[in-house]
C-alpha cells in the first residue's frame, strides 16, 4: 500500500464511520481524531514530497477506455493540509459544548458531520486526481459535497445553497465542455498528452480553452463576475461548516486553476493570447479580474451588518490577492499567492471561529446589537485581534507576509496599478475588520450580555492552536515558504530561494526574525514607559464623558451603526448593485425562454412535434 | 556589522527620534504662536508636559486594553524607527525596507483605534472611524508615491535609496529627479500628520478631541510621545525619499525640520474639511499628480 492508497481509505473510513456513528455524542471527538490520523499519514507522505517525487494511488480505474488515477504531487500535499488542517479543527471545535447546542437546539448534528468528511474526502478525491477525468469527477464531488454542508442550516442557508449548486453546474459544464475541446485534439486525458498537445493547438483554440476551464474554476474561487452566491452560501453554514467553507473550500477552484493554466497550458501561453480592441493580454487580464475581485467584495463588506457576511465577503476579496501573485508568475509573486492561500486559512478559520463563539454565548452575528464583549471573553477577543490583524495584512501577524510578497512582486514586475489595487483592497480590509471588533467586542456591554463567559475548552482550544499558528507563521514564515517552493518546483513556476524570516532580495529584503523582534522590544519598551506611569485605576464603562449627562445602563452609548458615515457619504452611491441586477436579468431572461418553450409544446400540436421528433430520429438513425 | 553596533543603534534610533520630536512639538507650537502672535512656550515644555501626565496622580483606565492600546502606539513606532536610517545608523533598514516600513506604521494607529474602542465612548469611536477614514484617503496617493520612488530607485531598500540620491549630489535628490511624486507626497504627508485641514477626526469642538476624550494623565502622555515618534517619521521618510536623506546630522535635522515646518505651518492657515471633502480632494489632486509623477518616472 501506498501512503496515498492508506490516506484515502481512512479518509473514506472517517466518511463511513460518522454515517454510522454520526448520531452519538461522542462523533465529533472520533472525527477529530480520524482527521489528526488523516494528516498523520499525509506526514508519512511528506519526505517523498520533500524528494519531489510523486505518490501514486495504488487503484487504477477505467471509464470510456479512459484511464483515470490519483496521485499526490507537492501541489496536492499542500493544498490538503490546509484541508486536512482546517477540518480538524473545524470538528474539534463542534465535537463539543458548540456540537451539544446545535442538537439541542434542533440541528441535524449527524449530517454536519457526514457533511464536513464528505466535504474533506472529496477534496481529497479532486486534489490527487491523476488525470483530467478524475479532476471533473473530483470536481463534481467537490460540488455535490459542499452543497451538502450548505444545506445544513436550512431556511435562508437552502437558498444559498441553490443558488451555489446553480452557479457550480454551469461552471461544471464550462469545464467538461474545454475538456471534451482537450479530448477532440490530444485523443486522451492524460496530463502528459496534454502538455504535448497545447504548443500545437492554434490561439483561437488555447483562448477558448482558458475561457472555459477558466470561467469554470473562477466560480469556485468566487472571482468576479461568479462571486454572488459565495457569501450567503458560507454565512449561513453554521460554524464549523463555515469555518471549513472560509479556510479552503473556495481554494480548490485555485488548485485546479494552477493545475491547468499553470502547470498544463503555462502562463507563457496565456501572455501570449491578446484580447481583441485592447492592450491586454491573457494573463493581464486574469490579474485586473483578480484585482476586481480584492477590491468590490471588500467594499461591499465593509458594508456589512452581520458578522458572518463580513468574513466570507472578506473571503472573496482574498482569493484576490491569491490569483494576483500567482499570475504575476514570478518567484516572488506566485511565492506570495500560494502563501496566501495558508496564511489565510489560519485567519479565516480563526475569525469565523471567534465570531462562532460570539453567537455562542450571545446568540447574534449582529454588529449593531453586541459591544464590549472584550471583559466577558477575553481569548476570543484575542483570537479575533490576531485573525484581523492577519486578515489585514499587518506586521507581525502571517497576513502580511504573504501580502508583501504579492507587493514587491507588483514593485518589481511595474505594475503600479494593480498594485494601487491591492493596496486599496488592504486599506478596506483594515477599516472593515476595525469595524468588526470594534462593533464586537469594543465599546460599551449590553445590560443583557453581562452574565456572558468565555467559550469552553473545546472551542477554546482551537483558536489558541491558530493564534499560535499565526504568530509563528508570521515570525517565520520560511516554515511554510519550504512547502511554497516544492510546490512551485512541481508545477514549473520559478521557485523562490527563502530564508527562514523571510527572503533575501539585491533590490530590498524581508527579515521578519527582526521585524517582529524590533516590534516586541519596542511593544516591551512601550509597556516600561506605561508602567513607570502613575497607578490606574480603573473605572466602570458608565462613567464616560457625556459632554455634561449621566449616563445610565438605559443609555444607548455605542457607535456602531453606519460606523463610517463619511466615507459612506461619498463613495455610498458607487455601490450600484450591477452584479446583482445582471444575475436577475439573467434569470429573468431563461424564465421567459423556458415558458415560451412550454407555451411551444404545451399548447400547440403537441403530436405533430412528436411526429416530427419520430420521424427525425428515425431517418438519422436510418442514414 | 558586528551585533553590538547593531544593539546600540536598535537602542539610539528611537531614543533620537524621540528628542528630536520633542524639538518639532516645541516648532510646532512655536509655529502656532508666531502666527497667532503669541510668545510661545518655553523650550523645555514639551518634556515638562510628559513628565506631568506620567506622573498625575489620577489614573484612569478603562480595561486592559485601554493600556495594551497605548502600549502599542508607542511601542509600534519605537520599532519604526529602527527601519529608518539615519546618518552613521541604518539598524535594521535592509531586513524590513519601504514596505515593511509603511505597514509598520499602521500598527501604532492600530493599538490606539483598540484602546480608544474599549474606552467606549462614542466620540472616541466616531473619532477613530473618521481617522481609518482619513488613512484610506491619504495612504491612496502615498502608496502611488511609495512605488514611483521603488520603481525609480530600483529598491525598496532605504538604505540603498539614500545612497543613490547622495551619489548623484542635490541632482540626484527625489525631489529633483521626481518633482510631481514629491509635491504628491507633501499632501499626503499632511493628511498623515492629521493636521488642519485634515484634522476632522480631533475636531474638538465637535466629537470632543475624538480619539482623545477619554485618554487622561500618562495616557495622553503616551500619545504625546507617539506625536513626538509620528512628527519625526513622516519627517524622516520623507527626506528620505525626496531629499537625499542626512549626509550629515546637520543637514539631515535641517532637511527634516524644514519638511515639518510645511504642514505645521499650512495647518494654521486652514479651517477643517469634512470627511468625505477631505476623500474627496485626497483621491483627486495628489492622485492625479501622483500618477502623473509615475508616468513620467515609469517612461
Amino acid at each position: 500500500m501506498t501512503p496515498l492508497d492508506e490516506l484515502l481509505l481512512f479518509s473514506g473510513l472517517t466518511l463511513v464511520l460518522l454515517l454510522l456513528l454520526g448520531r452519538f455524542s461522542y462523533a465529533g471527538k472520533v472525527a477529530t481524531v480520524f482527521y489528526g490520523g488523516q494528516l498523520l499519514f499525509l506526514a508519512k507522505m511528506a519526505d517523498r514530497i520533500v524528494d519531489g517525487s510523486i505518490v501514486t494511488f495504488s487503484l487504477q480505474v477505467e471509464l470510456f477506455g479512459q484511464q483515470m488515477s490519483w496521485r499526490f504531487d507537492a501541489l496536492s500535499w499542500f493544498f490538503a493540509v490546509i484541508t486536512l488542517g482546517a477540518g480538524l479543527l473545524s470538528s474539534w471545535y463542534a465535537s463539543g459544548e458548540w456540537g451539544e447546542r446545535f442538537r439541542r437546539r434542533g440541528g441535524n448534528l449527524w449530517l454536519l458531520h457526514v457533511a464536513l468528511a464528505a466535504n474533506v474526502f472529496s477534496m481529497l478525491i479532486l486534489l490527487g486526481s491523476g488525470d483530467l477525468l478524475a479532476l471533473f469527477i473530483g470536481w463534481e464531488l467537490v460540488s455535490w459535497a459542499s452543497f451538502l454542508l450548505m444545506t445544513v442550516a436550512g431556511g435562508r442557508a437552502i437558498q444559498a445553497a441553490m443558488r451555489y449548486i446553480t452557479y457550480a453546474m454551469s461552471g461544471a459544464m464550462a469545464i467538461l465542455a474545454g475538456i471534451v475541446l482537450l479530448w477532440s485534439h490530444a485523443g486522451g486525458l492524460q496530463y502528459g498528452q496534454i502538455i504535448d498537445v497545447i504548443p500545437q493547438l492554434s490561439q483561437p483554440q488555447v483562448w477558448w480553452l482558458v475561457a472555459l476551464f477558466g470561467a469554470g474554476f473562477a466560480v469556485k474561487m468566487g472571482l468576479l463576475p461568479f462571486h454572488l452566491w459565495q457569501a450567503a452560501a458560507y454565512a449561513e453554514t453554521p460554524g464549523p461548516g463555515a469555518a471549513f467553507f472560509g479556510a479552503i473550500s473556495a481554494r480548490m477552484g485555485l488548485y485546479a486553476f494552477i493545475l491547468v493554466l499553470v502547470q498544463l497550458i503555462g502562463l507563457a501561453r496565456l501572455s501570449e493570447l491578446t484580447i481583441p480592441f485592447t492592450f491586454l493580454d491573457m494573463r493581464d487580464l486574469w490579474a485586473w479580474i483578480a484585482v476586481l475581485t480584492i477590491i468590490l467584495p471588500t467594499y461591499i463588506a465593509l458594508r456589512q451588518n452581520d458578522a458572518r457576511y463580513l468574513l466570507a465577503w472578506h473571503g472573496i476579496g482574498q482569493g484576490g490577492y491569491m490569483l494576483l501573485g500567482l499570475v504575476m508568475g514570478d518567484a516572488l509573486g506566485s511565492a506570495g499567492g500560494l502563501l496566501h492561500v495558508f496564511n489565510y486559512a489560519t485567519n479565516q478559520a480563526v475569525l469565523f471561529f471567534a465570531v462562532f463563539a460570539v453567537m455562542f454565548r450571545t446568540g447574534t452575528a449582529d454588529l449593531n446589537k453586541l459591544g464590549g464583549l472584550i471583559t466577558r471573553m477575553p481569548i476570543s477577543f484575542f483570537a479575533m485581534l490576531v485573525g484581523i490583524i492577519g486578515l489585514a495584512g499587518l506586521p507581525p501577524m502571517n497576513g502580511f507576509v504573504s501580502k508583501w510578497f504579492v507587493y514587491r512582486s507588483l514593485m518589481i514586475e511595474g505594475e503600479p496599478l494593480l498594485f494601487l489595487g491591492a493596496v486599496i483592497g488592504t486599506l478596506g480590509t483594515i477599516l472593515s475588520v476595525y469595524k468588526l471588533i470594534h462593533n464586537t467586542f469594543l465599546g460599551q456591554l449590553r445590560v443583557e450580555h453581562v452574565e456572558v463567559r468565555e467559550v469552553p475548552w473545546s472551542m477554546v482550544a482551537p483558536m489558541i492552536i491558530l493564534m499560535l499558528l499565526i504568530i509563528a507563521t508570521g515570525v517565520a514564515p520560511g516554515l511554510v515558504l519550504d512547502w511554497v517552493a516544492l510546490v512551485q518546483s512541481a508545477v514549473g513556476l520559478p521557485v523562490v530561494e527563502n530564508t527562514l524570516g523571510g527572503v533575501e532580495l539585491a533590490s530590498g529584503s524581508l527579515d521578519m526574525l527582526w521585524v517582529v523582534g524590533v516590534l516586541f522590544a519596542g511593544f516591551g519598551i512601550g509597556a516600561l514607559l506605561f508602567y513607570s506611569g502613575g497607578r490606574t485605576r480603573q473605572v466602570h464603562q458608565l462613567d464616560n464623558y457625556a459632554g455634561g449627562h449621566f449616563l445610565t445602563a438605559e443609555t444607548r452609548y455605542h457607535y456602531s451603526d453606519n460606523f463610517y458615515a463619511g466615507l459612506m457619504h461619498l463613495i455610498k452611491p458607487w455601490y450600484r448593485g450591477s452584479f446583482v441586477w445582471l444575475e436577475s436579468t439573467l434569470g429573468s431572461l431563461l424564465e421567459i425562454a423556458a415558458s415560451l418553450m412550454q407555451r411551444l409544446y404545451g399548447t400547440l400540436h403537441p403530436s405533430l412535434y412528436l411526429l416530427v421528433t419520430v420521424v427525425a430520429t428515425l431517418t438519422w438513425v436510418l442514414l | 556589522m558586528s551585533i553590538q553596533t547593531l544593539l546600540m543603534e536598535l537602542v539610539l534610533m528611537p531614543l533620537v527620534a524621540f528628542v528630536v520630536g520633542l524639538f518639532m512639538v516645541l516648532m510646532l507650537r512655536r509655529i502656532g504662536a508666531k502666527l497667532q502672535r503669541r510668545v510661545g512656550p518655553p523650550m523645555m515644555q514639551p518634556l515638562y508636559d510628559i513628565v506631568k501626565l506620567y506622573s498625575k496622580k489620577t489614573q484612569i483606565s478603562h480595561g486592559w486594553m485601554h493600556d495594551i492600546g497605548i502600549i502599542m502606539a508607542v511601542g509600534g513606532y519605537v520599532a519604526a524607527e529602527t527601519l529608518l536610517p539615519v546618518p552613521g545608523m541604518d539598524g535594521i533598514a535592509d531586513k524590513g525596507g519601504l514596505v515593511t516600513l509603511v505597514y509598520m506604521m499602521m500598527v501604532p494607529s492600530l493599538g490606539l483605534a483598540l484602546g480608544v474602542g474599549q474606552c467606549a465612548n462614542p466620540n472616541g469611536s466616531i473619532g477613530i472611524a473618521r481617522a481609518l477614514t482619513s488613512m484610506l484617503a491619504y495612504d491612496v496617493p502615498f502608496v502611488i508615491v511609495v512605488f514611483g520612488v521603488a520603481w525609480y530607485f530600483g529598491t525598496t531598500n532605504l538604505v540603498d535609496i539614500i545612497a543613490i540620491q547622495q551619489a548623484g549630489g542635490v541632482a540626484g535628490w527625489g525631489a529633483i529627479t521626481m518633482p510631481l511624486l514629491a509635491i504628491a507626497g507633501l499632501f499626503a504627508l499632511q493628511g498623515m500628520l492629521g493636521k488642519q485641514p485634515f484634522e476632522i477626526y480631533i475636531a474638538p469642538a465637535e466629537i470632543a478631541t475624538g480619539p482623545m476624550v477619554e485618554m487622561s494623565g500618562k495616557y495622553l502622555g503616551g500619545l504625546f510621545v507617539m506625536q513626538c515618534f509620528q512628527l519625526y517619521t513622516a519627517g524622516v521618510l520623507y527626506v528620505s525619499l525626496f531629499l537625499g536623506g542626512g549626509e550629515n546630522w546637520l543637514f539631515f535635522l535641517i532637511k527634516v525640520f524644514a519638511v515639518v515646518a510645511i504642514p505645521m505651518t499650512v495647518a494654521f492657515l486652514f479651517p477643517r474639511y469634512k470627511t468625505e471633502q477631505m476623500i474627496r480632494l485626497m483621491w483627486k489632486w495628489p492622485v492625479m499628480i501622483g500618477l502623473l509623477g509615475l508616468a513620467f518616472v515609469m517612461h
